[in-house]
């Protein structure tokens, strides 16, 4: 079973969702906020947000520390109200709602469980507070512990986890309640780096299964490159770019993005009459339009051996290189384009430090960001 | 190594100098000489059946008063005041210490700092103080009095003791249980009291044996004819040092320890 037999509406791009009937789990309409700072000035945290969600999306708001996604997080989950702007919930606004009244739970970042309690008790908790009958909380907690791998642990104490079960007991406990929107800030970022991985697919497989929406906060772009169905990277309170991982990886619509989403190499490139010009003389065509542009190239993008038809060339010295197992990644000083980056499949020849070498790129297909390079 | 020895040494020293004085005043407790209670003179719990009424081979001219009645009622005193006072306080402290710790509103370090002064005033400043304010007011000096003396400045211990917890209890639990649908009085009632509970408790205890032990205050606001067990003491003593005062301190301190022990035991149940 992949995602795109089960939920096809997820990988749809936004604005193609009108198709389906049901509400958008979660719709945000120019959300603004600014806060005060100490220092008497104001920190405008989101500056005029829009996203809405197909249904059952994964959607990871990626972007780094105070660029807002936690801000916004919270004026979903209720914790922090909007200066102004819209927030609906399965198609009901709930803009003006307290936090305890929203049909959405979150899975807090440092877990924030009961430790009072058993993990019986935390996980049952939305349902002791809605008044639910023993017997049926009983079923569910099961159910629910049953969800996350930790089945028949419902008499340990919390002390008693591990950081990895604490992590799934709180996300059993958000679960509990069915709610229709799964919150998640920043929950892998206490685990060690095997755990974190194993977590990402279990969560990632675990929201298909439940087909509801997952919000995930976090400022690990490889996160959000393995987990999303969309990511939209954020900074300074605005959404830069919303898209899939592999639309916002290979087509960035501004240098942030390409910046922040993984490695690259932006050269500055001059548009004119359909043919765009490398500082070193360097052309290729291109349909953008003219004036000056910035030209992205992915490390792995480049290759020693010359593709077929016309290529881009780039000759300098090797300056570091590391071995990573499957690949070399070789930073390579270049007259005429400072340091670049590239990253060689291992299997050929070794490259060696302070030799020359010229690495080339298919001059087709090529991604031009729209901005003129830093 | 011979740093060391000296440190040992001096670290022994130094808990015979704290420990020594109280340690004494426990055996001379059992001392049976009704003379010089610094000569040992065999095991005695004359001392303790005087205090209780029993019939004692002692002479009268060896106890301070003929009936202990007058030492029951101001036990009984204390304890009324120590237990309305604490309970007050531990009520007013922590509604405080919440205030402070949870809400965002202007001024709210300045009260902070403004809570610590009642527990650095000096004791008599306060207690002249509270005799003139109530004087001035028109109130007459009674229990009521010294339950709201003390309290002026037991407050301010619940208070440092319930927000040294609340600074440990993290906010982000009680915005799991919102977020889980609680009110914000379920919240308070299912998570943030169990969490600030040993805090809260340990306060209770703090006030209940300041209040049991406090003199200077109390002997300001106290009026006649409401004698609590310090006051009884200091005009006991003023007749002598009589070898029973060595069996109510001791008892005094055993009901101290006794409430410490019980403090910790539940602080430590709940930490588990």
């Amino acid at each position: 079973m992949t995602p795109f037999d089960t939920y096809p509406a997820g990988l749809l791009p936004a604005g193609s969702q009108d198709r389906t009937p049901m509400p958008s789990p979660l719709e945000i309409i120019d959300a603004r906020k600014s806060f005060r700072t100490p220092e008497g000035g104001t920190m405008t945290a989101l500056d005029g947000i829009s996203l809405k969600l197909a249904s059952a999306e994964f959607v990871t708001l990626l972007g780094p520390s105070g660029c807002g996604k936690t801000t916004l997080l919270r004026t979903i989950s209720g914790f922090e109200t909007l200066d102004a702007g819209e927030v609906l919930i399965d198609g009901s606004a709930v803009t003006q709602m307290p936090a305890h009244r929203r049909p959405v739970n979150t899975v807090f970042q440092r877990y924030a469980l009961f430790g009072h309690m058993s993990v019986a008790r935390n996980v049952g908790y939305a349902l002791e507070i809605a008044g639910r009958d023993k017997r049926e909380i009983r079923t569910r907690v099961g159910e629910m512990l049953e969800l996350v791998g930790l089945a028949g642990m419902e008499k340990r104490s919390i002390q008693q986890l591990s950081g990895g079960q604490q992590q799934r007991v709180a996300l059993a406990r958000a679960l509990a309640a069915k709610p229709k929107l799964l919150l998640l800030d920043e929950p892998l970022s206490a685990l060690d780096k095997n755990l974190r991985q194993k977590m990402q697919q279990e969560l990632k497989a675990l929201q298909r299964e439940l087909g509801i929406g997952f919000i995930f906060v976090t400022h690990d772009q490889e996160e959000a490159l393995t987990m999303s169905d969309r990511i939209a990277v954020l900074a300074h309170g605005q959404i830069q770019q919303i898209g899939a991982p592999t639309e916002l990886y290979q087509t960035p619509a501004n240098l942030f993005t390409a910046d922040f989403l993984g490695e690259s190499n932006l050269l500055p490139v001059t548009v004119t009459s359909g043919r765009g010009c490398l500082p070193d003389g360097q052309s290729f065509a291109t349909p953008h339009a003219p004036g000056e542009a910035t030209l992205l190239l992915r490390p792995e993008a480049l290759s020693v051996t010359p593709p077929d038809g016309h290529a881009l060339s780039f000759t300098g010295t090797i300056r570091e290189t590391y071995y990573t197992g499957t690949d070399h990644q070789i930073a390579l000083e270049t007259p005429a384009h400072g340091t670049m980056h590239a990253l060689l499949r291992s299997g050929g020849a070794l490259p060696c430090l302070g030799s020359e070498i010229t690495l080339y790129a298919p001059a087709q297909g090529l991604h031009l960001i729209d901005e003129a390079a830093p | 190594m011979i740093l060391r020895r000296l440190l040992s040494l001096y670290g022994l020293l130094f808990f015979v100098f704290v420990y020594a004085p109280i340690l004494l005043v426990v055996i001379y407790s059992f001392n049976a000489n009704t003379l010089n209670m610094m000569i040992w003179d065999g095991f005695t719990l004359d001392w303790y059946r005087q205090l209780f009424g029993m019939e004692t081979s002692l002479t009268q001219s060896a106890t301070f008063v003929d009936s202990t009645d007058q030492l029951w009622g101001a036990v009984r005193t204390s304890l009324i005041v120590a237990l309305s006072t604490s309970v007050f306080s531990t009520v007013c402290g922590t509604a405080l210490a919440l205030a402070v710790a949870r809400y965002r509103f202007r001024l709210a370090r300045f009260y902070r700092t403004l809570m610590m002064v009642p527990m650095i005033m000096p004791d008599i400043v306060l207690g002249i103080a509270l005799l003139i304010f109530f004087i001035t007011i028109g109130m007459n000096l009674s229990m009521l009095t010294i339950i709201i003396g003390q309290s002026t400045f037991l407050i301010s211990y619940v208070f440092v003791t319930v927000s040294a917890r609340l600074a440990e209890v993290d906010t982000s639990v009680e915005e799991a249980s919102a977020d889980l649908g609680a009110t914000p009085a379920q919240t308070f009632r299912k998570v943030t009291l169990p969490g600030i509970a040993p805090g809260i408790l340990g306060g209770w205890l703090l006030a209940f044996i300041i209040s049991m032990d406090d003199l200077v205050i109390t002997y300001f606001i106290a009026g006649t004819g409401n004698t609590t067990l310090p006051i009884h003491i200091w005009g006991l003593l003023r007749r002598g040092i009589k070898p029973e005062i060595n069996a109510i301190a001791t008892l005094m301190l055993l009901f101290t320890l006794v409430i410490a022990a019980a403090g910790l035991y539940f602080r430590s149940r709940r930490q588990k």
